[in-house]
């Protein structure tokens, strides 16, 4: 503690458990639009992980409002925040775009987009796993040509409804801490777009190194056209989301309003290492220069021309950073804004507990708990393009139906 | 191998009306939910659960409120209220003590005695509002316990101390064993009674030139007999003297 502040900011409410939820929700939606613009926008070379980015978002979304239910404290009660949505509450808000999305969005596309396989997989398996594949068709085991039709025209549908989702569930978080005007830290609408593209950035460094793993574990060569198209879009993102918060950082100096001595001299003391090392110089400005180095961002050709090894290499070590750095975001505004004390005299201090249900061991395993979770989901639903069932010629009677082709 | 049933929808496609169906159940699912899990008292008094008013009420009593402190210690309360601590709770200072109203000789409450718990209040800060009254603990009579001083239920703004020692305590302490025990120090400090009260604001004096010891050591002076004595005008006349004799513990040699 340093200076004044008055005794109710002593001990922090928010603590590692709300900075987990920013970021979970980040990677979901971050992971999403990276889905949407191999669908959407027909970018061809990250196709291998158009499954895989679907699934991880859905891992991660599960996994989302765990958090927030542990921080409550009652896990025998806290569901009933989604049973009784308070509407004038921006927070309660959250049960309704969690619902929209996961309901509408993510689940329907994955079903869409997974059911042709799920049909054939489920022709071909035999004792639970037929059961299980059948259950998961819904009984819907039409593989004509029109109802393929259907499921590719629903699938770009949903993907179109999608993007705004993804925008309105991340874009959603940051308004939450934006909308707070009492809070010098969060007040300031560039905190939904600043909150938005950093989420991107997360989804697109999370899904690479998921990807660069799952490969390296099922020993299958990494395709370098899509891992070089991933790290351009990571640094197209980073490119973008550091400009915003310049911006937002230049705007605060510029109206130095009179909370800017106390946020400063926080920012040089409580958050030098989380927001000035960590966020900026090791999660920013570092994978920044590595990958507009080594990847084809700024023309077709790197800047480097290096052997696939050590790119891949480089693109993964960025990625690993853009990720603490992303993390480090959320910590720097969910815990920052309350590090300083609303009479803008005094600095207090952040202590992360252990054990306990809002310790840092609770934490890791909610980081954890999402990747378990994928690693089931690959299990039941292989993303791999390998794994695709393909059409027996019989069947369907036309053989050029393959996976629904990218729209066009 | 069994044979999956297949079914037949007609023009509609297969998809729709059983993506119909699920959606149809999740919404059932959660009406049924919302009936059977929202607690009973919900939404009563506002939105929240009613009885969890209750639940609270029934949790165990820490703090008893100064009210009760009263029916035993009405003095104190009376004190307390009449001073400059009239706006604190007993048990801000004392903890809390349900247990000890219920059973005043098995429980006792704490009290704080050791300075730095005061000073969690009135330790010098510069944020704290001006006109709240600060010290600095390091030049305020440490060690002593603030409770030796001020009474804590009603600390009345400064009483004068009697004697100078109770703020120089190192400089009487020095003079005390030394020639000059038997001096007061007004003799030599012409100090105003202010300064007892606003020790910076209000300056004793002090001596400034040769001739006011020589008052007492010159030749010639009209002093008792066995104080010594040396000439004002040999005895390194270009000094003053206390650049050589601390006046408080002045030695010859
Ligand atoms: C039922 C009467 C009663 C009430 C109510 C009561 N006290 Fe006491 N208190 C006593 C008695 C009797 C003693 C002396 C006990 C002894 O010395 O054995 C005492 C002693 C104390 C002491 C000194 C303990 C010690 O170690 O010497 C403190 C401090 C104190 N009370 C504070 C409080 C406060 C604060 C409250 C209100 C929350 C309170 N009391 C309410 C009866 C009461
Ligand atoms: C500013 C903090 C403070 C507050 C407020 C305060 N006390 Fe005390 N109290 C003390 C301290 C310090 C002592 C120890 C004094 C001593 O040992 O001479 C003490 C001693 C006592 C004692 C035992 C010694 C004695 O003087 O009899 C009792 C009883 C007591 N307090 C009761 C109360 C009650 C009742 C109230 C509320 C009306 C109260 N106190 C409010 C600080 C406080
Ligand atoms: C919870 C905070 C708090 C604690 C603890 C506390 N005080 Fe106070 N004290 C106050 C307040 C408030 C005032 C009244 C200030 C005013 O009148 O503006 C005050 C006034 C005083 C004054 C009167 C000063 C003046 O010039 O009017 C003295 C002396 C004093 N306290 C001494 C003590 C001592 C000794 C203790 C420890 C036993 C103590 N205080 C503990 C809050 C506290
Ligand atoms: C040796 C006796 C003594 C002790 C011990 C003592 N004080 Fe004082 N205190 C005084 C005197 C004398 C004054 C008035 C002169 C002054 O302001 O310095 C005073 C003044 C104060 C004032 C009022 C200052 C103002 O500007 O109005 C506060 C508050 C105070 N003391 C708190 C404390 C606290 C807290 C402690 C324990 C850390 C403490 N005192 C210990 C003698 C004492
Ligand atoms: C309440 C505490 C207190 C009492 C009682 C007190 N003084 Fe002081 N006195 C101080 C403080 C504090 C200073 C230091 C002021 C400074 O250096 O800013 C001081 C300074 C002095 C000085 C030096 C002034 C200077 O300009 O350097 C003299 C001489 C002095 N006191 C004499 C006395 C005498 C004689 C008495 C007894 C009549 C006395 N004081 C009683 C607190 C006290
Ligand atoms: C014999 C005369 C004499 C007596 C008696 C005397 N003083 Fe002094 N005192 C002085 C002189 C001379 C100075 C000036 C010293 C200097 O300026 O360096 C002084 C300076 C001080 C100072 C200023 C700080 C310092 O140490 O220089 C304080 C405080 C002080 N005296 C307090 C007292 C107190 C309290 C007493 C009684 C216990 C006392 N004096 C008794 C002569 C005396
Ligand atoms: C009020 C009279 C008086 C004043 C004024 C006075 N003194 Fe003294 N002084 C004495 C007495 C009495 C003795 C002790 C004689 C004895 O030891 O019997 C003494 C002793 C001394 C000694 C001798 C110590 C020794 O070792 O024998 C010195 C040196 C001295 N004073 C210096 C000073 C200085 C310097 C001043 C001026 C700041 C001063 N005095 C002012 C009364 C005074
Ligand atoms: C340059 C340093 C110096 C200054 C200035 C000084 N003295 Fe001395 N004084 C001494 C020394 C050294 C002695 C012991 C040797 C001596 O007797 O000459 C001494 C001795 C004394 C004695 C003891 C004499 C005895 O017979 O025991 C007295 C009394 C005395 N001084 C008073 C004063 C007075 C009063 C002043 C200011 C008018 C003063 N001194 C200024 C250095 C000084």
């Amino acid at each position: 503690m340093q200076g004044f502040i008055y005794p109710n900011e002593f001990e922090l409410h928010w603590g590692i458990l709300i900075v987990l939820y920013p970021y979970l929700t980040g990677l979901v939606a971050g992971a999403f639009i990276l889905a949407s613009l191999e669908r959407v926008f027909n970018v061809k070379e990250v196709q291998p992980t158009y499954r895989l980015a679907l699934l991880t978002a859905l891992a991660f979304l599960l996994v989302a409002p765990i958090p927030l239910l542990a921080h409550l404290g009652h896990p025998l009660r806290s569901y009933e925040i989604f049973l009784t949505p308070n509407r004038q509450s921006a927070m309660a808000m959250f049960g309704f775009v969690y619902a929209w999305y996961l309901m509408v969005v993510l689940l329907l596309e994955i079903w869409f987009d997974y059911r042709k396989d799920l049909v054939l997989w489920a022709r071909q398996a035999t004792g639970v796993r037929r059961w299980m594949y059948y259950a998961l068709t819904l009984g819907a085991t039409d593989l004509s040509k029109r109802s393929l039709r259907f499921d590719d025209r629903m699938g770009r549908w949903i993907t179109i409804i999608g993007i705004p989702s993804a925008f309105l569930l991340h874009g959603y978080v940051g308004f939450i801490f934006g909308s707070v005007k009492a809070n010098p830290w969060w007040s300031s609408v560039l905190m939904p777009v600043v909150f938005l593209f950093s989420a991107i950035v997360s989804g697109i460094a999370l899904v690479l190194i998921i990807y660069v793993f799952s490969s390296l574990l099922r020993w299958k060569p990494i395709d370098m056209q899509c891992a070089d198209k991933l790290a351009a879009f990571l640094f197209y993102a980073m490119v973008v989301d550091f400009s915003l918060e310049m911006l937002d950082f230049i705007h605060r100096l510029y109206e130095s309003e009179e909370s800017i001595e106390i946020l400063s001299r926080m920012i040089e003391s409580r958050l030098f290492v989380s927001l000035i090392v960590l966020q900026v110089v090791l999660g920013t400005l570092l994978p920044l220069v590595t990958l507009g180095l080594t990847a084809p961002a700024l023309s077709k050709k790197s800047v480097l021309v290096l052997p696939d090894e050590l790119k891949r290499l480089a693109y993964l070590g960025s990625a690993i950073l853009v990720q603490i750095g992303i993390f480090s975001i959320r910590y720097n505004v969910v815990i920052g804004g309350q590090l300083f004390s609303k009479s803008l005299r005094g600095l207090t201090v952040y202590k992360a507990e252990l054990l306990g249900i809002e310790g840092v061991l609770m934490a890791s395993a909610l980081l954890i708990l999402p990747l378990i979770i994928l690693w089931m989901l690959v299990k039941i639903l292989p993303p791999w393009p390998d794994a695709e069932a393909s059409l027996p010629t019989e069947e369907g009677g036309d053989t050029g139906v393959q996976r629904p082709a990218p729209a066009r | 191998m069994v044979k999956l049933p297949e079914f037949d929808t007609g023009r509609v496609p297969q998809q729709v009306p059983r993506l119909v169906a699920v959606f149809a159940l999740v919404v059932v699912a959660l009406v049924v939910a919302r009936t059977a899990l929202i607690p009973d008292t919900f939404g009563e008094r506002g939105h929240y659960r009613a009885a969890a008013v209750d639940s609270i009420v029934a949790h165990e009593k820490k703090y008893a409120g100064q009210q009760e402190c009263a029916l035993c210690h009405n003095a104190i309360m009376q004190a307390r209220l009449a001073g400059n601590h009239s706006g604190l709770g007993c048990e801000s200072c004392h903890g809390p003590a349900a247990s000890h109203t219920a059973n005043p000789v098995e429980f006792k409450p704490r009290i704080p005695q050791e300075r730095e718990f005061c000073l969690r209040c009135h330790q010098y800060n510069p944020s704290r509002p001006t006109g709240f009254p600060q010290i600095d603990p390091i030049s305020h009579n440490a060690p002593r316990a603030c409770f030796t001083c001020h009474d804590p239920h009603a600390p009345v703004p400064p009483v004068a101390p009697g004697s100078c020692a109770a703020c120089h305590g190192q400089i009487s302490y020095q003079k005390g064993v030394s020639h000059h025990a038997a001096l007061e120090c007004t003799t030599c400090h012409e100090a105003p009674e202010e300064h007892k009260l606003s020790p910076r604001l209000v300056r004793p004096s002090k001596p400034t030139d040769r001739s006011f010891c020589g008052a007492c050591h010159a030749e010639g002076a009209d002093s008792p007999r066995e104080i010594p004595r040396i000439s004002l005008r040999t005895h390194n006349p270009q000094y003053v003297c206390w650049q050589c004799h601390y006046p408080h513990y002045p030695e010859a040699s």
